[in-house]
Order: C-alpha cells, then sequence, then structure tokens
C-alpha cells in the first residue's frame, strides 16, 4: 500500500525538462504527449503574445503557445534544434491538446513535490525548485485549459 | 459546447492564416483588385486574399480554452483541412483581421 503510494507520487513528480529563453521548465511527463521538431504555425492577427498561432499535429488543430513568453523569460540564443512540446492541459473530463514552443527538450527528471516553492500568483506557474544546481520553473498546466 | 455544422465551408487565406465560412452565411463574393469580397452574415464586408475553394465534411472542433485565452477573437470552431490548420468563422463575430476595410485593396 506504501509502495504504491511511493510510485504514484514519484510518477507525479516526474517532469519533462525544457529549455524556454533563459529558463528551463518542467513539465509534468504524465501530461506529455510527444515531442517533434517545431511545428509550423500560422499566426492570428490580435492574439498575444504567449500564442504563436494555429499547427496541424496528428490531423488536429492545435494552439501553439510560445513557453518562454508564457514565463516571462528573456529569449536565448537562436536554437539550434527548436522544438513543440504536445501536452494536454485542464482537468481529465475536459482536457485538450495544446503545444509549446521551446528551445530544446533537455531530459526527464523527478521533482519531489515538497521541493517546490509554490508561485505568489496561483497562475500557469505552480512554483519553482532547484533542480541539478539549477532553479527551474514548474508549470501549472490544469491552469492552462481552465 | 457544441461545434458548427455546416452542409459546406469556403475556405479563404487571409493574414496568413486559412479561414473557414459557412457556404450559407455567404450571400455576395466579388472581386476586388488583388483580392476578393465576400458579404457574411448579410451585411458584413470580409477580405480574402485568395479563395481556395469549398469543402465538405470539414471536422469542426471548438475552439481550446488556451486560444481564447490569448485571442480576443470568437471564432465558432478549429478545423485542419489539407493538412493546414482552419479556424472556422462565426458569421456574427466576424475576427477584424478578416474584415474589409473602407478603401482597402483586398
Amino acid at each position: 500500500m506504501e509502495q504504491k503510494a511511493e510510485r504514484k507520487t514519484r510518477r507525479e513528480g516526474t517532469h519533462l525538462l525544457v529549455r524556454a529563453g533563459e529558463y528551463s521548465c518542467a513539465l509534468p511527463l504524465a501530461a506529455v504527449r510527444r515531442v517533434v521538431r517545431a511545428l509550423t504555425v500560422h499566426p492570428l492577427p490580435g492574439a498575444a503574445g504567449e500564442l504563436e498561432g494555429l499547427a496541424e499535429f496528428g490531423g488536429e488543430p492545435l494552439p501553439v503557445l510560445n513557453l518562454a513568453r508564457l514565463v516571462n523569460a528573456s529569449p536565448g540564443a537562436n536554437p539550434s534544434y527548436p522544438v513543440t512540446v504536445v501536452v494536454w492541459v485542464g482537468p481529465v473530463e475536459g482536457r485538450e491538446m495544446i503545444g509549446f514552443t521551446a528551445d530544446a527538450a533537455l531530459e526527464v527528471v523527478h521533482v519531489p513535490p515538497e521541493s517546490i516553492v509554490a508561485a505568489s500568483d496561483g497562475g500557469f506557474l505552480q512554483g519553482e525548485a532547484p533542480v541539478g544546481g539549477e532553479v527551474v520553473r514548474i508549470l501549472n498546466l490544469d491552469a492552462l485549459g481552465r | 459546447m457544441s461545434a458548427p455544422h455546416a452542409a459546406g465551408y469556403l475556405l479563404v487565406r487571409r493574414a496568413g492564416g486559412v479561414w473557414g465560412i459557412a457556404n450559407e452565411a455567404v450571400s455576395g463574393l466579388a472581386r476586388d483588385g488583388r483580392g476578393y469580397r465576400l458579404t457574411v452574415g448579410g451585411d458584413v464586408v470580409v477580405a480574402a486574399d485568395e479563395i481556395l475553394g469549398v469543402v465538405t465534411g470539414l471536422r469542426v472542433i471548438p475552439a481550446a480554452p488556451a486560444l481564447r485565452r490569448f485571442w480576443p477573437e470568437s471564432p465558432a470552431g478549429m478545423a485542419v483541412h489539407g493538412g493546414l490548420p482552419v479556424v472556422v468563422v462565426d458569421p456574427l463575430r466576424v475576427p477584424a483581421a478578416l474584415r474589409w476595410n473602407e478603401g482597402e485593396d483586398a
């Protein structure tokens, strides 16, 4: 029973680390559907800077957000292998698929829940946590789908 | 939330994107300079750079909350046609980027 709970906690704490401008961001691995070479995005006139536009993924329309803009990161150097990370956002009963443009997918890491310092705004950022000598931003994907 | 169903959609290109307008909402279409002028929803004039054609069987899904959060427009939905994402227009709430402006050469 205890082992089962431990496994569940470990699964929930597993994140995909991606580079977004000057920041590293952690996305809950369970919500990540695919990491692909940067998709072609068609801009939506009048959209906020966070929304790059619409792309096609697996025959479906996919809203694509700029992860660096979303977390207010200064843009980094031109990425050599930019990616689109396709994720599920929102609650399970009404989840939707969106894409994040990121400079690179880095690695899968474990972020213990107790190491996360909660963000004050309660928005898309769940908080920050130290990972491998660096402070990473932990995203709250549920908040994005609401 | 329900997605719209129409017999067919007129697909147009404008401002770098592809837009779908339900056939029955289009009451006029005229050449205007290098582009086109369409009358939509009775009295709204829409500009198009290119007419891509009419498609049937477009699978329209509701606009995602993330889309609505960062885009002030209210589309009827989203779809994909020919590998391209399509914004399906609500004829009663045509996005500003599609509206034809007086004196504009579409």
